[in-house]
């Protein structure tokens, strides 16, 4: 690093740049390009690094994007060669499609069941982790391997934990005198069912990056604060959650959107006939589900999947922006009272 | 960081750059320079034509077959095919095309070789004209598929839960129990009051498909659809019939209630849960796989009740995109000939849709020692023969998928029959309009 | 010091539930390894069985000699595709965040969020479109379809930010500023550092994601004998009925590697505790 070396350029006084050289000597011809690459290096760098992103979501990611959009507006049968102009058809369709409601009540309901536990589990399970524990490693390890392991794999087992007649947890229940449920074909049952699964296997996963975030945290706030009489339970909402709000804003949001457009999970768990369909009576089809049937077979309705796909686009805005809101105002009360 | 782990990332960049370029040109497709010319067939499930292919490649040399796809589940099939003919592009030069997609596929005939434009119609007569039909658009002007099996339709058993029940095993006596439905619904009951542990049947579902392609055969010969492409879902007398004799199956108590094709189903297999399920030829392949070596012998096949019928079956067409349109049409005829499906019967047991096929003595000979030595060729072939054919409309595939649920939700007490008649008729019209 | 002691140590009360959390996330993944070493039957049975039996090694020959799934060749592209696009997320994400949290420049808050909402629409039915532009690039059937669009995440981009934002210090930024460091050079020295858990991590989670997908690979990768290792995983089971034990098998087998790659991310979130950021 330098050393004793005074910078000459200091672009956020500009001020003090213009006295500069009327105090000095006239600067050494090789030191003015320094300044010029200066500034232009605090001025271009922000966009050169966000370019990345920006030129791959150009091509990969906003062609997509908008050619479903482009698409919505059409009546686009997926096999045929003209697809006639409808407007905004498909979404007033879709306003009054019972189906298109049952899907968002399934998505909204799985998704208050799965997340919710799920972050506040998480972030117990990294305040538990964030200590001097033996085999730290292993305890790690142990939480996030639900993550690991493939979606298929896993919603096979599950499915097989959930069956009716040969499931193991209904094998339980019956040993402590509790009638078999069955799971696949009930709304509440199929719903526990589906949030276990997402629970299970991304708790961990939200457990590791609030364990990330908390170990930025210093320590010294703690000690001071323990010094200071604090009580464990009182340094947890005071220093830990304030300081991770930036993480628990992430997390929160990232699940939304996980959450929302909930796919292979419900998918995969209904095993047998359509399964798109998320049981006979679309017990457990979420807004992907609805959007994928419409789109492929048996109705191969593009144009209708496509709108779909936007309102639920629509849906994941509100409810992120309401979250966070929550988040907000939670963090700000919990500082008045800290 | 210090000026190590600099060195480090620099390498890494440089290996990482190295794979990119590597993996940009891995993977292709070979170069043709030998004039070899590679025809790609997309299928689903099992078709037996391994021993074809061979024979083929030698006796065209310069072609060179490979499969794709081969043991996947329709479910997955379905939509890779749509994608690739919505793109234009990734389909293999010949697809399997099952008989319920068929006619979404069928609406927009430009995506396929029309096949007459091939010197496809001498071939008229190798196929049944109900199955030749299926593929020929409604004018009649274009062929986009040649048929490759059909599904026949018996009825299959367990000979140890039979016998448990008290109820003959052998099976011309056990076909003679059954002349009707309402016959199988009383021996149903029988099985039901031995109180064997296991069901009569495995889902209602299953059996309701039967029936009703049966009762519209028999009538006018159209179900969901009439023949100028109307839904009638509910006007439909044939719909109807099949829908109360299904009724009286549920209220009988003799569904095991199992999902077709989940988890559950197949373990049930294992575990002998019940006891007749309704077979088209291609089930036998499923029983055996599902109920494994040890249940050998167990299993046998006798008539279903009413007047034979017909599940399933696939046809082959060759895609517009294709780049060797003129060498995929041959290896369709090849395929779908007489000695195609004698092959591919010996091979992996679907049913020829050629009446000559049928005839042949490797079918009416052939016995599965899974199934009691049943003479399969026999009871399959002479149901698929007799077979009266059931027009499908347009949007047959979803039709048909609301009233089966239908059925099922009153199979699952979630509805009541009358509830469920509603419901299958609302849902069947939202589908038709979707 | 007596009360910092206290902070830090873990209770009995923590071992148990982290036992109990413990056992519950491995229980599954057991009875996989379960199966995996039984048959297929196995799935079925009533009561289950809950000890291994002694199948595995037939499972595993037979899942190698296993005509249609090509596994090794799925876990070699797997490996490929998932290091690859891991590397460059996280050099990318983490300049990009960087420049988000701590650099001042027009527009950053818009451009955030449009990065937040790419990441909000569903992305099933974009198969069509990007397989379409991809067969106009013609790399269809090739690892490079799979690589490419992955190798800049919204989520990576968001990840850093977040963690940029609370772990970088400002002040240390404008330290480095006053003496005349670049911005590239502030990024090497004093950015990359203080993200090394989140790096660690999002190196992790970006290696399982790219690992365990399933949907795109298996639209554009259509030549059986190329896939990734979820593809030939999913070839393993015929048509007509699945040979769980296999699955299984195969399943414990494509974990492995994630176990190893967890081994070595590992060390570095842990590693942060002790050297941390910043000390305010």
């Amino acid at each position: 690093m330098t050393a004793g070396r005074v910078a000459q350029v200091e672009p956020e006084q500009p001020a003090a740049d213009a006295t500069r050289p009327a105090r000095r000597q006239p600067e050494p011809p090789h030191r003015r390009p320094r300044l010029w690459l200066a500034r232009l290096d605090t001025k271009a760098s922000p966009y050169l690094y966000i370019a990345p992103f920006f030129v791959l979501f150009a091509i990969f990611g906003a062609y997509p994007l908008g050619y479903t959009f482009w698409v919505s507006l059409h009546d686009w049968d997926l096999l045929a060669a003209e697809h006639p102009f409808v407007g905004f058809d498909n979404y007033s369709r879709l306003l009054a499609d019972g189906d298109f409601w049952n899907s968002v009540l399934n998505t909204l309901g799985i998704f208050v069941i799965s997340t919710v536990p799920q972050l506040l589990l998480a972030l117990w399970l990294a305040h538990l982790l964030n200590r001097q524990l033996r085999a730290r490693t292993s305890f790690r390890m142990s939480i996030l391997i639900p993550n690991i392991t493939s979606t298929a794999a896993v919603a096979i087992v599950f499915g097989q934990l959930f069956s009716r007649e040969f499931g193991m947890i209904n094998w339980a229940l019956d040993l402590v005198g509790i009638d078999a449920i069955d799971w696949r074909n009930t709304r509440f049952g199929a719903w526990v069912a589906i949030s276990t699964m997402v629970d299970w296997r991304w708790t961990g996963y939200n457990a590791l990056i609030f364990l990330a975030a908390m170990q930025s945290i210093p320590k010294d706030l703690y000690e001071s604060a323990a010094i200071d009489g604090a009580s464990p339970v009182r340094q947890f909402w005071s220093i830990t959650v304030p300081m991770l709000r930036p993480t628990i804003v992430f997390c929160v949001i990232i699940s939304t959107i996980g959450g929302l457009q909930l796919f292979t999970e419900p998918l995969l768990f209904n095993s047998g006939p359509n399964p798109i369909r998320g049981g006979p009576l679309r017990e457990s089809q979420t807004m992907t589900m609805y959007m994928f049937e419409n789109a492929f077979a048996p109705h191969f309705n593009f144009g209708y999947g496509s709108a779909i796909a936007w309102m639920l686009f629509a849906l994941i805005v509100v409810i992120s922006l309401i979250n966070v809101l929550v988040i907000r105002r939670l963090g700000n009360s919990t500082r008045k009272e800290g | 960081m210090g000026a190590n782990s600099r060195r480090r990332l620099v390498t890494a960049t440089a290996a990482a750059v190295t794979v990119l370029a590597a993996a940009t040109g891995c993977g292709g497709d070979e170069a043709a320079d030998d004039g070899t010319i590679t025809l790609t067939v997309d299928v689903f499930g099992q078709f037996g034509y391994e021993e074809l292919y061979k024979q083929y490649e030698a006796e065209n040399p310069g072609i060179k077959i490979v499969e794709r796809g081969t043991g996947t589940n329709l479910d997955e099939y379905s939509p890779k095919l749509t994608q690739w003919l919505a793109a234009g592009k990734g389909a293999g030069d010949i697809v399997a095309i099952e008989e319920g997609l068929l006619i979404e596929y069928k609406a927009n005939p430009q995506n396929f070789v029309n096949l007459l434009d091939h010197g496809a119609a001498e071939l008229e007569g190798n196929f049944m004209p109900w199955k030749w039909d299926q593929a020929l658009t409604a004018d009649g002007s274009q062929l986009i598929g040649l048929g490759t099996d059909v599904g026949g339709m018996a009825m299959c058993y367990r000979t140890d839960l039979f016998e448990a029940a008290g109820l003959p095993t052998d099976r011309d006596e056990v076909s003679a129990l059954w002349p009707t439905w309402q016959d199988y619904i009383s021996v149903g009951e029988q099985f039901v009051e031995a109180d064997t542990g296991a069901s009569f049947l495995d889902a209602a579902t299953q059996t309701f498909n039967t029936i009703v392609l049966q009762t519209a055969g028999a009538a006018e010969g159209y179900h969901y659809y009439d023949l100028d492409d109307n839904l009638v879902v509910d006007t439909n007398p044939a719909v109807k019939q099949a829908w109360d004799i299904t009724m009286d199956i549920i209220d009988s108590d003799l569904s095991g209630k199992y999902g077709a094709w989940s988890d559950e189903w197949v373990a049930a297999f294992k575990q002998a849960k019940f006891a007749t399920i309704a077979c088209p030829a291609w089930m036998t392949g499923v029983i055996e796989g599902n109920a494994g070596p040890e249940a050998a012998g167990k299993w046998d096949i006798a008539k279903v009740p009413g007047d034979g019928g017909n599940w399933g079956g696939s046809h082959l067409a060759v895609p517009a995109q294709s780049e060797h349109q003129e060498e995929a049409v041959k290896l369709v005829k090849f395929l779908t000939s007489p000695e195609g499906h004698i092959g591919a019967f010996k091979a992996k047991g679907p049913l020829p849709s050629s009446p000559q096929a049928l005839d042949d003595p490797a079918i009416l000979e052939a016995t599965s020692e899974y199934f009691n030595d049943a003479p399969i060729g026999q009871i399959f072939g002479e149901g698929a023969k007799n077979l009266k054919p059931v027009y499908m409309g347009p949007k047959n595939q979803a039709v048909r998928t609301e009233v089966e649920n239908a059925v099922r939700t009153v199979e699952l007490g979630q509805r009541t029959p009358d509830e469920g008649w509603t419901d299958a008729v609302n849902n069947a019209k939202t589908a038709a309009e979707k | 010091m007596k009360a910092s002691q206290h902070l830090w140590s873990a209770s009995k009360l923590t071992y148990a539930t982290l036992i109990v959390a413990g056992l519950m996330s491995i229980f599954p993944i057991y009875w996989m390894f379960v199966v995996a070493t039984r048959s297929s039957d196995a799935m079925g049975q009533i009561p289950p069985p809950l000890t291994p039996g002694g199948n595995l090694p037939g499972n595993i020959e037979r899942l190698f000699n296993n005509p249609d799934a090509y596994f090794l060749t799925g876990m070699i592209n797997s490996a490929i595709v998932a290091g690859t696009v891991t590397f460059s997320v996280v050099l990318f994400s983490s300049l990009a965040g960087f420049a988000f949290a701590k650099l001042r420049f027009k527009g950053s808050n818009a451009l955030l969020l449009v990065i937040i909402a790419t990441m909000m629409v569903p992305t099933q039915l974009g198969v069509i479109p990007l397989y379409m532009l991809m067969s106009q690039l013609d790399w269809n059937d090739r690892l490079a379809a799979v690589i490419v669009p992955a190798l800049v995440t919204g989520f990576g981009v968001f990840l850093m930010r977040q963690y940029a934002s609370q772990a970088v210090s400002t002040e240390l930024i404008e330290a480095a500023r006053v003496d005349g460091c670049s911005t590239l050079r502030i990024y090497w020295n004093v950015v990359l550092p203080a993200l090394r858990p989140a790096a660690a991590v999002l190196g992790l989670l970006t290696f399982m994601t790219m690992w365990n997908d399933f949907l795109w690979p298996y639209a554009v990768l259509n030549d059986p004998e190329n896939p990734t290792v979820q593809l030939s995983l999913r070839a393993l089971s015929n048509g007509y009925y699945n040979d769980m034990s296999q699955v299984f098998t195969g399943t414990a087998l494509a974990t492995l590697p994630l176990l190893i790659v967890f081994i070595i991310f590992g060390r570095q979130i842990i590693g942060g505790i002790m050297e941390g950021a910043v000390k305010a």
